[in-house]
């Protein structure tokens, strides 16, 4: 075949537009593939939203301030806090450290001198139903024995008893 | 013979078989090229499709995200955002007779059992009159409002009669609290009695219902402002209750209450019964709480400018035939603080007839007490206003609240300029930017309202209103128990007993008008019917809630400067 150089290059130029026709293509293909994806998030987003409107709607209905205050009421009691309760200046702050009026009550103090020496024992743990110390119903041998799967199915099966006994 | 004959019998016969089999063969490769051409087709087409799908963009229903989220109604909020209504898809049970189609019976089930289905979802539901709409031919509702979960479980049953459509539904997250305010938004999809109608064409306007609509209305003052209405209700078994919060100096309304309420999401005859705003809309004489009203006008004019100037007390005042008394003799004579502190009718009627009725009459109007209160609610009422010129009588009994009936809305404009130096605002239910509040007109000047400041002090410490004072808070107003007018003349079993009210006063911020309608004496009124009793102690309650909420510290080392009224009231040198 006869190959001459025009036909060589309008071939050529036929070619490079087929491929730039292809490659627009396979973009305009993928760019409206992205396209849909960004649609069906933002359908994702449209739902979630209104599910947020929805559980933000519940939350804002059961806890209205009607509920709360008999939710208090019944439950917890709170009240607005009094004048007392506030620092909100420098006077006020400044009030708390006034020396005392020449007739003002004394303040009332509590003290205790401890011995810094004097070992303080614990408490003696009480039985709530004897009233008598622990330490005196409790049988403590003077030496530990090694536990074995035996002896403590043994003093499990003995438990109900040694309640009754305790009493 | 034969052979010949045998050949040329069965020749014409294989000639024929090859024929038909040739035929037959042609017939084969014909269908399978039809039906390759109906698959190439197929697959072409479906090519194609890919080909336009994939390089043309599809046009169908697009929809931006602000649209597809654009409520069908907006949302009322209030001045820090909190919703007080808002648009709220929610599921309906409808039952659709003819959603079969086939002219059968709606109901895969007997009606019966679909009811007795229904029952076990919704416990309380009336299981004879589901049947009875199962049973019938007209579509209707089993039921206006269910949960998601209740309509997956309906959906369960496999009755495709039970719909359960999508309803955009108004929602009141708050119940019943400020319903007045809010009103609701009937079956045709309008707003009506409050905000829901004056917004009406602004909520459902796709141009600017996306945004929410901003009230001046603080949430948690209104709380407390109808808890302790509603306490103070009870316990003196009144027929109603009404108040305000009001910021003096912009004229923003944070809280509006009138008791009993509604629930805007349910109205019902009882509801529908207590829609009426007792404090926009009713008119009532209000008695002793215009008295600070007549006394500034009076100081303004120039008509009590020594304030130990001492009116006589001890006897009623005649005026023509007629008599203008006290609840009981307070003293021989009294001096303006002493007058206000004891709430002295005789001397307030004197300070009135020195002033005169054109001059009282002119400070009523430019109160706008002669015209409906300015809010934007549609609920406003008229006051009875005495026509023409005022005689003395009628100067007298107006001074001490009598003879003229305003809402408690006119009064709380009025002890707002009394405080706030003098400048009367129209009262609003719209968040108004800083710097945004309407200019108004001057009624007062600043000294007479620097002065009336102090009054409204000294009544609280010293007078009438001792249970308002909240520690800390200097707190400062005046009590007002007027007799309700009767068929025949005032009836004194039924009373208005109004607290007006305003704090912190060396800087006054906000005005609190508690009032309840027809208290009863209680023991915890101490068996007292008046407002010093009542409606004081509702403010003293409310202060405390609502003062830290809005930026007001207790605070026991600030007052307003009394020192210099404080000695020319009995007992009120000891400051």
């Amino acid at each position: 075949m006869n190959f001459n150089r025009d036909y060589v290059r309008s071939m050529g130029w036929a070619f490079v537009l087929m491929v730039c026709f292809a490659v627009t293509m396979a973009l305009t293909v993928r760019v409206n593939a992205l396209k849909s994806e960004v649609r069906l998030a933002e359908r994702q987003l449209i739902s979630l939203k209104r599910e947020k409107i929805f559980l933000e709607t519940e939350i804002e209905t059961r806890g209205n301030q009607q509920q709360l205050r008999a939710l208090n009421d019944i439950e917890f009691g709170y009240q607005a806090p009094t004048a007392g309760q506030y620092l909100a200046s420098e006077r006020q702050l400044a009030a708390l450290g006034k020396p005392a009026a020449a007739d003002a009550p004394a303040p009332v103090r509590v003290a205790a001198a401890l011995d810094e020496t004097e070992q303080l024992p614990f408490a003696a743990m009480v039985s709530p139903l004897t009233g008598k110390a622990m330490a005196a119903e409790v049988q403590t041998s003077s030496r530990e024995r090694p536990v074995d799967a035996a002896g403590l199915s043994h003093r499990l099966s003995q438990a109900p008893r040694r309640g009754v006994m305790a009493e | 013979m034969s052979a010949i004959s045998v050949t040329a019998t069965i020749a014409p016969g294989r000639r024929q078989l090859v024929n038909v089999r040739r035929q037959l063969v042609l017939t084969a490769k014909l269908r399978i090229l039809l039906l390759l051409a109906a698959f190439g087709a197929v697959a072409l087409t479906a090519l194609l499709r890919i080909a336009l799908l994939g390089v043309l963009e599809p046009v169908s229903s697009r929809q931006s995200m602000a649209d597809a989220l654009l409520p069908p109604r907006g949302d009322i909020v209030d001045r820090n955002g909190v919703a007080l209504a808002r648009a709220f898809p929610a599921y309906s049970l409808w039952f659709n007779p003819k959603a079969m189609g086939d002219g059968g019976p709606p109901l895969v089930k007997s009606p019966r059992e679909v009811a007795a289905a229904l029952v076990q979802i919704f416990p309380g539901e009336d299981e004879a009159r589901l049947t009875a709409v199962l049973s019938g031919s007209e579509p209707g509702y089993l039921r206006r409002r269910i949960l998601p979960e209740e309509a997956n479980r309906v959906h369960a049953l496999g009755e495709p009669a039970i719909e359960s459509p999508f309803e955009n539904e108004r929602l009141y997250p708050q119940g019943s609290m400020a319903a007045h305010v809010l009103g609701f938004v009937a079956a045709d999809g309008h707003g009506r009695v409050g905000m829901e109608q004056v917004y009406d064409d602004r909520l459902t306007n796709p141009a600017s219902r996306g945004t929410p609509a901003m009230l001046s209305l603080d949430l948690r003052v209104q709380g407390a402002l109808e808890d302790e209405l509603g306490r103070g209700m009870r316990e003196t078994n009144a027929i109603g209750a009404a108040g305000i919060v009001l910021d003096v100096d912009s004229g923003e309304v944070l809280a509006l209450a009138s008791l009993p309420s509604f629930n805007p999401n349910l109205i019902d005859s009882a509801g529908a019964a207590n829609i009426f705003n007792r404090f926009t809309n009713q008119v009532y004489e209000l008695g002793s709480t215009f008295k600070p009203i007549t006394i500034a006008a009076a100081i303004d004019a120039g008509v009590v400018t020594d304030f130990s100037k001492r009116y006589p007390s001890d006897k009623p005042l005649k005026v023509g035939n007629q008599q203008v008394r006290d609840s009981h003799i307070l003293g021989a004579s009294l001096n303006i603080p002493e007058a206000l502190i004891h709430s002295s009718n005789i001397v307030t009627a004197q300070v009135a007839d020195q002033l005169g009725g054109v001059r009282l009459n002119a400070t009523m109007r430019s109160l706008g007490m002669n015209e409906r209160p300015y809010i934007e609610l549609p609920a406003r009422g008229f006051p009875l206003w005495p026509s023409g010129q005022w005689s003395r009588i009628t100067t007298m009994t107006v001074s001490y609240g009598h003879g003229i009936a305003v809402t408690p809305l006119h009064l709380a404009s009025a002890y707002a300029a009394l405080v706030n130096g003098g400048i009367w605002r129209p009262v609003t239910l719209e968040k108004l930017a800083p710097g945004q509040a309407p200019e108004g007109r001057r009624i007062w000047k600043a000294s007479t309202s620097a002065r009336m400041r102090q009054l409204l002090r000294m009544i609280v410490v010293d007078g009438t209103g001792k249970k308002a004072d909240a520690p800390g808070y200097r707190v400062g107003g005046k009590t007002g128990s007027a007799e309700k007018p009767g068929a025949n003349g005032y009836r004194k079993s039924s009373l208005v007993a109004t607290f007006a009210a305003a704090f912190p006063m060396d800087r006054p911020r906000y005005v609190i008008i508690a009032m309840l309608d027809e208290p009863q004496g209680t023991a915890a009124t101490s068996g007292q019917r008046t407002a010093a009793w009542n409606a004081a102690p509702i403010v003293g309650r409310v202060v405390p809630r609502i003062g830290p909420l809005l930026g007001i510290m207790p605070d026991d080392s600030r007052d307003v400067d009394i020192s210099d009224l404080s000695p020319l009231v009995a007992g009120g040198a000891k400051e």
